[in-house]
């Protein structure tokens, strides 16, 4: 009940907010087109999912130093940690980088964003990426009209870096009130207390002005005005660099649950630090005298010796933390859990069924294609949590073997749970409005929509399959028998190739790639069955595992087979489009049960040749 | 005549009963040449390529697609002699 009022409450309030304050407005205004640019920047780095933007973010994210080297660098061109950790969140939430690789590059931003302290303290610099965000909106939306899947994601992310700069323009305008009150002077306090009022109106102020950057100007500002003392103006820089944090906690709202925990990594990590500087503060103080005499800093250039502060502090926590980043993923995976996030326990609902699509046979069939999708996309979550992958991994073109090893979670999903909230009515609801189709079609439709109905089956039998393979999944993750363990990992790597290659089918309008995809999968399942390629055999003749395990392993490539083959029908039925070629000669050319059969009779059959060769040398090298 | 009858001597008249067939022909031609230029790409690369690990997956590809050119033709020839 309480949930239903949630909705009008926050309405109220904020149409409250807009009315009684005009700053409010902007604020909120600014929040609402911060997230939308989060949107479009996920939806631009979707475009570029297995294309060169992952190759190259994989490339120079493989490695925890490389990682990092990306983040300091990325920080530095763009004199933004907060923009840059944003950036990162939707990497993490379109399946480019995995979360270890984000929490590298957001460590490496923390040290990025301190040459933003030497460059305002040396220079008096500073980079207003904000002017840019006009013409990146400008040329944003017009690429986003182009037909090219590169120019089209390439609109996307610059239309999304336009609502961001400007959203965060909008916000910094709104709290410009806020900033004019704020007089330093008036709080100077010497001591511990001191520390931690200025480290708390740190915090403050960058929350409100939503940039490190901004404070640090005001800290500088006032630090050479005489405002404050040079210790108020180091815990300005640590509350400062604790504040910076919200722009990711706002940009992960919109993200998924990765995206999330890697928000909370950047203030965990920043809250560390931070605890470390204040604690430690006067053997910091002591190093940063000794370092800037080292450097030639004067003893009274107090700005320049607040950068070597801030450079110092952050490299110390980059050190304290860098052994921990394990732990500190698993901590996340705990903490910020599928169970935790309270959208997940939704029941999902059709998206485009409706009464009035009733009418319209056209738009009828339509819908009922969209909606096997949909059911598709909730099948394949599930499926891919149901075998301990994660399914943004699936998608991107990372290594397999690699997607293998990024477990989902330590515990079983609970797949009836999900299966009554994000398939069952779905599936019924298709399945109603597909009979009810079937009485407004003429005859030569009828097929079709059989067909549609027999996918839409093959999705839930996938789906039951993958809940009984699950239970041996976990249960041989952890086992010592290193045979049996490998034979459950290559059934895992084997059904992320086919989950990747329906994906790719379901996105390429390439129709030799859709062909060769579809067939490879229909070889593979047959390939990878282990009663039929004679792995079993091998490995109870050997006595390399237990019976017990021999016959999970019989049943358990089974339902393996099964899923390739009801997953691979399916897609055949859904994902072709019904103008291609392909779908014109009834699928005709992929090829099927009886070629696989010919293929693989002609493969042992040159196999069994060249070993008769190879006996034959050798027994003429031995005569 | 019977409007059904009527239907069947237009269809006859128009030889759209033979629109089905060359459709059919020309989704076949149109895909045997996409294959042709896959085969192609695929030769090159096994030609290039340096990993045996990859090697192996494209004379995969290259088996596959043959098989379609092949199943493609077999189609062609079926639809040109009916």
């Amino acid at each position: 009940m309480l949930h239903y009022l949630v909705l009008p409450v926050i309405l109220s309030l904020l149409a409250y907010g807009f009315w009684i304050s005009p700053n409010f407005k902007e604020i909120a205004s600014g929040v609402a087109i911060f997230l939308f640019g989060m949107l479009f920047l996920e939806e631009g780095f979707k475009k570029f999912s297995g294309g060169v933007l992952e190759i190259v973010l994989q490339k120079s994210t493989d490695k925890l130093y490389k990682s990092l080297f990306f983040g300091v660098i990325a920080t530095t061109i763009m004199q933004s940690s907060s923009l840059v950790s944003v950036l990162t969140i939707s990497f993490l939430g379109a399946g480019l980088i995995g979360l270890a690789q984000g929490i590298g590059i957001i460590f490496g931003a923390n040290l990025g964003t301190t040459t933003g302290a030497w460059l305002v303290a040396g220079f008096g610099l500073k980079v207003d990426i904000a002017a840019y965000a006009m013409p990146m909106l400008v040329f944003g939306i017009v690429l986003i009209f182009q037909k090219s899947r590169n120019l089209n994601g390439v609109g996307y992310i610059l239309a999304g870096l336009g609502f961001l700069f400007l959203g965060i323009h909008y916000m910094k305008e709104g709290f410009e009130a806020f900033k004019a009150t704020i007089d330093l002077a008036s709080l100077s306090v010497a001591g511990v207390k001191g520390l931690l009022i200025f480290t708390a109106i740190g915090i403050f102020a960058t929350v409100v002005m939503q940039s490190s950057h901004a404070t640090l100007v005001l800290i500088i500002t006032a630090l050479a005005a005489g405002q404050i003392s040079y210790e108020n103006a180091l815990a300005l820089a640590i509350g400062a660099n604790v504040g910076t944090t919200i722009t990711a906690i706002i940009g992960s709202m919109s993200s998924n649950i990765e995206g999330k925990r890697l928000a909370a990594a950047h203030l965990i990590f920043n809250a560390v630090t931070g605890l470390i500087a204040i604690l430690l503060i006067h053997q910091i103080m002591f190093s940063v005298d000794y370092l800037s005499s080292v450097l030639g800093i004067a003893e009274d250039d107090y700005t320049l010796k607040l950068a070597v502060f801030h450079t110092l502090f952050n490299t110390i926590g980059i050190l304290v933390m860098l052994p921990f980043i394990d732990n500190l993923v698993k901590f996340l995976e705990r903490a910020i859990g599928v169970k935790e996030d309270g959208e997940e326990k939704t029941i999902d609902t059709v998206k485009y069924l409706n009464d009035s699509v009733l009418e319209f046979p056209t738009t009828l069939m339509s819908a009922i294609y969209k909606e096997t999708r949909h059911l598709y996309e909730n099948a394949f979550e599930i499926i891919a949590n149901g075998l301990n992958l994660k399914s943004r991994r699936i998608v991107s073109s990372a290594d397999l073997d690699e997607v293998i090893k990024d477990v989902y979670s330590n515990t079983p999903v609970d797949m009836d749970d999900l299966y009554n909230r994000k398939i069952k009515g779905i599936y019924g609801d298709i399945i109603d409005y597909a009979t009810k189709a079937q009485g407004k079609f003429p005859a030569e439709k009828i097929d079709e929509i059989y067909a549609i109905k027999l996918a839409n089956r093959d999705i839930v039998e996938a789906l039951k399959d993958t809940k009984h393979l699950q239970k041996n999944i976990i249960k041989y993750a952890k086992s010592k028998n290193s045979y049996i363990r490998d034979e459950y990992n290559k059934i895992r790597k084997n059904l992320a190739e086919v989950l990747r290659n329906i994906n790719i089918i379901a996105t390429t309008d390439e129709e030799d790639v859709m062909m060769l995809l579809l067939s490879k999968a229909k070889i593979h399942a047959k390939q990878n069955d282990v009663l039929t390629n004679g792995t079993l055999d091998e490995l109870i003749r050997s006595r390399l595992i237990t019976n017990e395990m021999a016959t999970s392993l019989m049943n358990d490539s089974t339902y393996a087979y099964n899923i390739s083959k009801n997953l691979v029908a399916m897609a055949e039925a859904i994902f072709i489009p019904k103008t291609s070629d392909i779908k014109n000669i009834d699928n005709h050319m992929i090829i099927n049960e009886e070629d696989i059969k010919t293929m693989m009779e002609e493969k042992a059959k040159i196999e069994k040749e060249v070993q008769k060769q190879e006996k034959t040398e050798k027994k003429k090298e031995e005569s | 005549m019977k409007f059904t009858n009527f239907i069947q001597s237009a269809k006859e008249y128009l030889r759209l009963h033979d629109f089905e067939k060359s459709s059919k022909k020309k989704s076949i031609k149109s895909l045997l040449k996409k294959l042709r230029t896959k085969r192609k790409e695929i030769k090159k690369s096994i030609k290039e390529i340096e990993k045996d690990e990859h090697l192996q997956e494209l004379q995969e590809e290259l088996d596959i697609v043959c098989m379609q050119i092949k199943k493609g033709k077999e189609l062609l020839k079926e639809l040109q002699d009916a």
